[in-house]
């Protein structure tokens, strides 16, 4: 904020010298404290996963990411299974979930009756106040049991002849683990899409309209186009969460030590390993690999956030060229 | 509207504060000044929940256990950042050395049974041993597997694929169950070995308890392990287990104090006390997958005086709580060889 010699706030050339500078300074500086707290917590928190995870890195070296074994026995581990399971699950939650939250945005801010519009956005948001330990205890005892004897078959009677779709049906696996994600992704990207297609002035759209574009072309030329960076943020927002989430998929991936090829089989995740095993790990060398997954989760989720905003800024290069 | 809701919320906000503070006030109060921190098995938790406030009423000892499973006990007493950690699973002799004189008690004993589900049969499933480590190595995957049905004669079994399912955390009862496995089949011994948590090879994983009783009741035939009171808590149906002497024996008290009776007359070191698959002279009542678990204490700390009250009353007196919670009493040989690790504990 600017101050003008008209500001009423600042007329007195004292008060503009004692008082204003030391509070423009305090904030300056709480704020400053702040954001660099942020960044050093980061750092430390960083430091100390790599301190903890050091005699696993030791141990196994880079071979760890592409090694699938998981054996507290003879204590020999490997991250294939997980880094597998994390991006499988995310991935399949993302392709459910970005044209469902799109709709949902699209529902909500041109076709919905006003009145029902809120109260249905405000259900969706609360989606995303449930707990993720009661979401997981809900895919334990209702949606995994569903899955396994509705779904999973089904899917198998029409799709069987895919590999991913072959196999004994079960209510614990990597299928139920992706929808539960699906279900926690989708109150955050709808909720983002639905403040960008808000935001999209309406004189572009009437102006779609006006010039003879039907209702649909001008959501799909105009209102698209115009948010189209700000989907790819929801999107990867999204992405992010289903990476990171861990209580509620361990309670329905059926915590697997090797990877199958059917969807319907047990699987793992490496935010669900961490969270099954740390507390129990029984040997320092599997408490290093535990954290050993932490800095590989860590690493990816810097990529995506890095892919991320590379995606935002193209996208925005392209709008401003346009 | 808004502000009446703003003073409900408020007026809420400042009881829950009201309440938290005065029992925080109140807890210092109900005993006198010794405090001792403890962690790990789940297993005994029940037990030991019964213990606090009795110990709290005979000694004025307030503990705080944190039931975060056995590795995290281990490591915590290791670490030195709680006054005891407790186990299912005696320690390893390189996790000793690293405790750097620890003690190890015994301080209480129960079995982990065998739940299954499966629809439309009418009475109890029996199994044995090595039938057991075949279902959990993948090798015998219906229930109607001619191995399954030589065992029960009667049983009507169904066309119905085995679940086994096991528990994707850490914890005591897996190392139970699969030192049982290890021991009466040399191929799970192989393949998957004895650990508190270990590599399964079939199967579907839950989080705890509670998680793999979830499965198994939503699982048209399913398999699992829990610890005997749990299973009895959530009136599970489980199997009859043979034993040595060839009988089907069920993990009741009378079970479990039969599998414990053949133990030698002095106890002198924690590898005698490995009782699963106990002998064929135990009897024929004799539960084979019986575990004890353990109270892991430093031999030198500030708090000696009161660890090593805590720990002889709950050998002693503490022991007729158990029962009740399926917690057999401890053998008076087993006791014995508590006492004599106890008087190792000493003060600084």
């Amino acid at each position: 904020m600017s101050t003008t010699t008209t500001d009423p706030a600042a007329s007195g050339t004292a008060l503009e010298r004692r008082g204003i500078p030391l509070g423009d300074l305090l904030f300056r500086g709480a704020a400053a404290a702040a954001a660099y707290g942020v960044v050093v917590l980061l750092g430390l928190i960083t430091w100390k996963i790599l301190d903890l995870a050091w005699p696993a890195i030791q141990e196994f070296g880079l071979e760890f990411i592409w090694t699938e074994a998981w054996n507290p026995v003879t204590d020999t581990y490997g991250a294939l299974t997980f880094i597998y399971g994390t991006v499988v699950t995310s991935v399949i939650a993302l392709l459910l979930a970005t044209p469902l939250s799109i709709a949902i945005a699209l529902f909500l801010t041109e076709i919905a009756p006003r009145r029902l519009a809120a109260p249905i956005a405000t259900m969706i948001e609360l989606l995303a106040a449930i707990p993720s330990v009661v979401l997981g205890l809900w895919g334990i005892l209702v949606f995994g049991p569903w899955v396994a004897q509705h779904l999973e078959p089904w899917l198998e009677s029409t799709l069987g002849f895919l590999p991913i779709f072959s196999g004994d049906p079960s209510q614990a696996g990597m299928l139920p683990a992706a929808l539960v994600l699906t279900i926690m992704i989708i109150p955050i990207t709808s909720a983002i899409c639905r403040e960008l297609f808000i935001r999209t002035p309406r004189e572009l759209t009437d102006g779609a309209m006006a010039l003879g574009s039907t209702r649909w072309e001008a959501i799909r030329g105009v209102m698209f186009a115009y948010a189209a960076p700000g989907i790819a943020a929801a999107v990867l927002l999204g992405l992010g969460r289903a990476f990171g989430e861990a209580i509620a998929v361990t309670q329905v991936i059926g915590g697997a030590d090797y990877i199958s090829r059917s969807l319907f089989a047990p699987a793992d995740t490496l935010g669900s390993r961490i969270a099954s095993q740390y507390q129990g790990a029984t040997s320092q060398l599997q408490a290093g690999s535990l954290l050993y997954l932490a800095a590989i989760l860590m690493v990816i989720s810097l990529v995506t956030n890095v892919l991320a905003q590379l995606i935002v800024r193209k996208f925005e290069k392209q709008r401003r060229a346009v | 509207m808004k502000r009446a809701l703003t003073l409900v919320i408020a007026l809420a906000a400042i009881s829950a504060v009201a309440l938290v503070a005065g029992r925080a006030q109140a807890a210092p109060t109900a005993g006198q000044d010794t405090n001792l921190t403890g962690a790990g098995a789940t297993f005994p938790y029940p037990l030991i929940s019964k213990w606090i406030p009795e110990l709290a009423k005979a000694y004025g000892i307030n503990i705080n256990y944190s039931p975060t499973g056995s590795g995290a006990g281990i490591a915590s007493i290791t670490a030195r950042t709680v006054d005891f950690g407790a186990s299912d699973a005696p320690l390893s002799s390189s996790q000793l050395a690293d405790c750097k004189s620890c003690v190890v008690v015994p301080w209480a004993l129960s079995a982990t049974s065998v739940p299954y589900n499966i629809p439309g049969v009418n009475g109890r499933l029996k199994l044995d041993g090595p039938t057991l480590a075949s279902i959990y190595l993948g090798r015998i995957t219906n229930w109607n597997d001619a191995a399954i049905k030589r065992l029960n004669g009667s049983l009507n079994l169904p066309d119905l694929k085995i679940t086994p399912v096991y528990r994707s955390d850490g914890s005591g009862t897996t190392y139970n169950f699969t030192e049982y496995l290890s021991s009466v089949s040399p191929a799970f011994k192989s393949e998957v070995g004895v650990n508190t948590s270990v590599s399964w090879k079939t199967g579907v994983g839950a989080r705890g308890s509670s998680g793999v009783a979830g499965v198994v009741k939503s699982t048209a035939g399913a398999l699992t392990y829990v610890d005997v009171a749990y299973s009895i808590a959530n009136k599970f149906q489980f199997a009859t287990i043979r034993n040595r002497a060839g009988k089907f024996a069920t993990p009741g008290l009378r079970g479990i104090n039969a599998a414990v009776s053949k133990l030698p007359k002095k106890v002198t070191s924690l590898q005698q006390l490995k009782i699963v698959d106990p002998p064929a002279s135990a009897g024929p009542l004799a539960y084979p997958i019986v575990t004890f678990t353990y109270v892991i204490v430093p031999t030198n700390s500030s708090k000696a005086a009161d660890l090593r009250k805590m720990v002889y009353w709950a050998v002693t007196r503490g022991q007729q709580f158990g029962p009740p919670l399926l917690f057999a009493k401890l053998p008076v040989p087993v006791q014995a060889f508590a006492f004599r690790e106890i008087k190792k504990i000493q003060a600084t």
